[in-house]
C-alpha cells in the first residue's frame, strides 16, 4: 500500500457559476464508503482516460506495489486495482479500461460505463493529455453526465508546452466547474495535488458543479419530453436525465432497458418520438463538440501556425489542383524513363542469350528428334513463355519504383489529385476510388464499384474500370515500346497511359451526364506523412510481385504458349495453313485498317486469357523461322511505326482479361453487361487504333 | 461543429482530415474523433473493406491478383478512406 503524505496547501476552491444541470444526482455518500477496523475511512476512486494519456503511470505512481491484477468479471479484459492512503483515508483505486468515449460500442466502454454507474465510486479521476486536449475532452464530456464527481488530471503539460500549447488550468477549472490539476506523471509532478483534490472533493462534494454539454437547442424540447415520459420508470442506479440523452443517442442497451421498464403505451410514445428524431444523435454529439470548442477557446492558447513540416511543404505542390497533376504526369514519365533506361538493355541481353541462345541450344541438342518436339520446345516453350520471362528486369524496375512511391507516401497523393481532376472533368468522385484500384488490377476495380450506392452509377463505373491500364498491360507496353520506338519509348508509353485516361474521362463525362446528373459525393482520405522508404518493404514488394509473375509465366502463360504453338504448327504445312493462321486470316481485314498483319491480331485474342500472353504469342508467331533475331528486332522490322502505335493503343484499350470479365459477370448478376463491355471496348480499342493509323497515313508518317 | 463538418462533406469533393481541421478551426485529432463518431452513427462508412475485400472468395478477396495489393493504402482492412452514406443526405 502506497502512502501519500499530508498536503500542505488545500486545493483551491472550484469556480461555481451556472451549469446545465448542477449537481444532479451526485451522491454525497457511497456504497463502498466505510471504515476499516482501525477506524480508517475507505473510499473508491476510478481512474478513467483514453488510451496513451499516461493513465497507467498515474496508477503506478499512486498504488506502488499494492496492485492486484485480474480480469473484469465475465471479460478477458485486464482489471487493475490498488490502494493508497491519504489524510486518514484508505483509497481503493480502480483502473478503468482506456476508452475514447462511453458509448458502449466496445467491451472496454461498457465496463467503464457500468462501473461508474453501478459501482458508483466516490470520485472519478479523468486523466487527459494536455497536448491532445481537444480530443481527450470528449471522454470528459460524457463523464460529467454521470452521477459521480470528476477530478481532471491534466497530464503531459510539459509536452503540451513544448508543442506550443498553453493550457490555463485555473481558467479550464472555472470553465468546466470541476477541479483541474496539472500533472507530469512520468516525473511524479502534481500527483500529490491530484490526491488532495480527490480528498477535498470527497469531503465536500457539494463543491462539484460541472458545466455539462447541452444538446443542440433545436432538440432540447424533445429531450425534456422524453425525460418527462420516462420519469419514475428509470430503474436505479441509472440517472434519468442521462437515460433520456442515451435514448436520443440510440444507445441499444439503454433503449432495451427502458423498453422493459416502461408500460407498453408509454414506450410506444417514446418510441414514436425517437423514430421522428433519428437525427437527434447528431444534436447530442454536436452539443459535446460545441462544449469542447468552448472549453478550448476559454482555456487553451493554441500554437502559432508557423512550423511548417516537410509533408506540408511537399503537399503544397503534390496536392495542388494543377501543380499536383503536373507532378503526377512527371512522375509517370520518370517511371517509364527509368524503366527503359535501366531495364531495356538487360531485357535485350536476356532475349539474345537466354531466349535465342536457349532455342538454338535446344535445336542443336535435339537435332535427331521429330521436328514437332523441337518446334514445341524451341518455339512454343522458349519462344513463348521464355520471351515473357525476359520481362523480369522491366518488372523488377517498374515494381521497385511503384513500391518506392507507395512507401514514401506519394500514391495516396496521386489518388487525391486524380479525384480532383476527375471532379473537374465532371466525373463522379465515388467512381474514382474503384477506378484508381484498376491501375493495380482491373478485378478489384470492378469489385470496388460496390461502394457506389446507385445501381446505375455502379454499372457505369464497372463499364469504365477496364479502361484503366493495369500493371499487366503496362508491362506489355513496357516490353514493346522500346522495340518499336527506341529512344522515344518513354514518351510513347507515357502518351499511351494519358490516352487511356483521356478516353476514360470522355466516356466518364458521358456516363456522368447519363447516370449521376450532377450529384456530389464526398471522400475523406488520410494522407500519410512522407517518410524515408524502407528497403526491406520495397524489396518484399518487388519479390512478391515478380514471384507471382513467374508463377503465372510457369503456368497459364506456358500453357497458352504451347496451345498457340500447336495451333500455329498444325495442320500445316507452314504458318499460313495452321489453325491460327486461318483465324488470323479472318481477322486480317480489321488488322489491315490499322496497318497490322494477322499475327498481332492473334496476339490480341490470346491476351484475353492474360494480358502478358500477347508477348508470348508474338514470341511464338514471330519466332517461327527467325532464329537469329530477338522478338523486338523482328517485330520492329515487320511492323511500321504507325501500325505499331495503333497496335499498342489497341493493347491498352482492348477487352478485359478473363478474370475481369468473370468479375463483371458476378457484380452485374449475369453475362449481359459483361458482353456489353466486351463490345464497348472492342469498339473503342479498334476505333482508336484505326483512327491512329489512318491519321498517320493521311499525313504520311510511319506507314 | 458536427453539423458544419457534415455540411462540408455533403457539398462533395475529396477532403483530408488536416484540411477539414483548418476549415473547422479545430485540431486534426478532433476531426478524427468526429469522423469516427459519424461513422458509428452511420453517416460515413469506411470504404476499404467494400473495395479490396469485396469478393466473398476468401480473405484476399478481389485484390488477390493485384500487383499493388501489398502496399495499397486503400486496400488496408482498416484503411483510412471514408465516404458519405445515403443517411447523410436524408
Amino acid at each position: 500500500m502506497s502512502t501519500v503524505s499530508a498536503p500542505r496547501v488545500r486545493t483551491p476552491l472550484i469556480g461555481g457559476g451556472h451549469c446545465a444541470t448542477p449537481n444532479d444526482g451526485v451522491r454525497t455518500t457511497n456504497a463502498h464508503e466505510g471504515t476499516t477496523p482501525t477506524g480508517e475511512r475507505v473510499i473508491t476512486v476510478a481512474l478513467a482516460g483514453q488510451p496513451n494519456v499516461g493513465k497507467s503511470t498515474v496508477f503506478n505512481m499512486l498504488t506502488g506495489l499494492s496492485q492486484h491484477v485480474g480480469n473484469w468479471p465475465g471479460k478477458t479484459i485486464e482489471q487493475k486495482t490498488g490502494t493508497y492512503r491519504y489524510n486518514g483515508t484508505s483509497v481503493q483505486l480502480v483502473d478503468l479500461p482506456g476508452t475514447y468515449s462511453l458509448t458502449a460500442n466496445s467491451p472496454e466502454e461498457q465496463i467503464a460505463r457500468d462501473f461508474i454507474i453501478k459501482e458508483h465510486p466516490d470520485v472519478v479521476i479523468a486523466i487527459v493529455n494536455a497536448a491532445t486536449l481537444e480530443r481527450s475532452l470528449y471522454l470528459l464530456s460524457e463523464l460529467v453526465w454521470l452521477p459521480v464527481p470528476v477530478v481532471l488530471g491534466l497530464n503531459m503539460v510539459d509536452v503540451a508546452e513544448r508543442e506550443g500549447y498553453r493550457v490555463e488550468s485555473h481558467v479550464l477549472e472555472a470553465a468546466l466547474g470541476l477541479p483541474v490539476v496539472p500533472i507530469i506523471a512520468t516525473r511524479n509532478q502534481g500527483i500529490r495535488e491530484l490526491v488532495e483534490a480527490v480528498d477535498a472533493l470527497v469531503r465536500d462534494p457539494l463543491r462539484y458543479a460541472p458545466r455539462r454539454p447541452e444538446i443542440r437547442e433545436d432538440h432540447r424540447a424533445v429531450l425534456d419530453e422524453i425525460e418527462l415520459l420516462i420519469a419514475g420508470y428509470v430503474p436505479p442506479p441509472y440517472p434519468s436525465d442521462w437515460v433520456a440523452l442515451k435514448l436520443l443517442e440510440g444507445d441499444v442497451e439503454i433503449t432495451r432497458l427502458i423498453q422493459t421498464h416502461l408500460p407498453s403505451e408509454r414506450w410506444e410514445q417514446v418510441h414514436n418520438i425517437l423514430r421522428q428524431h433519428e437525427d437527434a444523435i447528431l444534436a447530442v454529439a454536436g452539443g459535446r463538440y460545441e462544449w469542447i470548442g468552448r472549453m478550448m477557446r476559454a482555456a487553451v492558447e493554441q500554437p502559432r501556425v508557423g512550423q511548417v513540416t516537410l509533408t506540408d511543404r511537399l503537399d503544397r505542390v503534390a496536392t495542388h489542383p494543377f501543380l499536383g497533376l503536373l507532378v503526377l504526369t512527371g512522375i509517370l514519365a520518370l517511371v517509364f524513363w527509368l524503366t527503359y533506361t535501366i531495364a531495356t538493355p538487360m531485357q535485350s541481353w536476356l532475349d539474345a542469350y537466354v531466349v535465342q541462345g536457349g532455342a538454338e541450344l535446344v535445336r542443336q541438342m535435339l537435332s535427331g528428334a521429330p521436328p514437332w518436339i523441337v518446334g514445341l520446345l524451341a518455339d512454343g516453350v522458349i519462344g513463348g513463355a521464355g520471351t515473357v520471362i525476359t520481362f523480369l528486369p522491366i518488372l523488377v524496375i517498374f515494381f521497385a519504383i511503384l513500391g518506392l512511391l507507395e512507401d514514401v507516401g506519394y500514391m495516396a497523393r496521386a489518388a487525391y489529385v486524380m479525384d480532383r481532376f476527375m471532379h473537374a472533368m465532371g466525373l463522379h468522385g465515388k467512381s474514382f476510388l474503384p477506378l484508381f484500384l484498376g491501375f493495380g488490377c482491373n478485378v478489384p476495380a470492378v469489385a470496388g464499384a460496390r461502394i457506389i450506392d446507385s445501381p446505375r452509377a455502379r454499372l457505369l463505373t464497372i463499364q469504365l474500370a477496364p479502361l484503366v491500364p493495369c500493371t499487366a498491360r503496362m508491362a506489355v507496353v513496357a516490353f514493346l515500346t522500346p522495340a518499336f520506338f527506341g529512344r522515344g519509348a518513354a514518351l510513347v508509353a507515357w502518351g499511351l497511359v494519358l490516352l487511356n485516361l483521356i478516353i476514360l474521362a470522355l466516356v466518364g463525362i458521358v456516363a456522368n451526364r447519363l447516370a449521376f446528373r450532377g450529384t456530389h459525393a464526398a471522400f475523406i482520405m488520410e494522407l500519410p506523412l512522407y517518410h524515408i522508404p524502407n528497403r526491406r518493404t520495397i524489396g518484399m514488394f518487388v519479390w512478391q510481385n515478380t514471384t507471382a509473375f513467374l508463377r503465372k509465366a510457369g503456368s497459364i502463360i506456358l500453357v497458352v504458349s504451347v496451345i498457340v504453338w500447336a495451333l500455329s504448327a498444325f495442320p500445316g504445312p507452314g504458318l499460313e495453313n495452321s489453325v491460327i493462321g486461318q483465324l488470323g486470316q479472318l481477322m486480317k481485314p480489321v488488322g489491315q485498317l490499322m496497318g497490322l498483319d494477322w499475327q498481332p491480331m492473334v496476339a490480341l485474342v490470346t491476351s484475353f486469357v492474360a494480358k502478358e500472353n500477347a508477348i508470348a504469342t508474338l514470341g511464338v508467331l514471330y519466332g517461327e523461322g527467325e532464329e537469329a533475331a530477338g522478338l523486338g528486332e523482328t517485330m520492329a522490322a515487320s511492323v511500321p511505326p504507325a501500325a505499331a502505335l495503333a497496335f499498342l493503343a489497341v493493347t491498352m484499350l482492348f477487352i478485359p482479361c478473363a478474370a475481369t470479365l468473370a468479375t463483371i459477370r458476378q457484380e452485374t448478376g449475369g453475362w449481359r453487361w459483361a458482353v456489353f463491355n466486351v463490345g464497348l471496348l472492342l469498339a473503342i480499342s479498334f476505333g482508336v487504333g484505326i483512327l491512329i493509323y489512318q491519321s498517320a497515313a493521311l499525313i504520311g508518317w510511319g506507314v | 461543429m458536427l453539423d458544419r463538418l457534415l455540411g462540408i462533406l455533403r457539398a462533395g469533393g475529396i477532403h483530408t482530415p488536416d484540411r477539414l481541421a483548418s476549415q473547422l478551426g479545430v485540431s486534426e485529432q478532433l476531426v478524427d474523433q468526429m469522423l469516427a463518431d459519424l461513422s458509428r452513427m452511420g453517416y460515413l462508412r469506411s470504404i476499404s473493406s467494400a473495395t479490396c475485400h469485396a469478393l466473398p472468395d476468401g480473405e484476399t478477396g478481389a485484390c488477390a491478383d493485384c500487383a499493388l495489393a501489398g502496399t495499397c493504402s486503400v486496400g488496408e482492412p482498416d484503411g483510412n478512406v471514408w465516404a458519405l452514406t445515403q443517411k447523410a443526405f436524408r
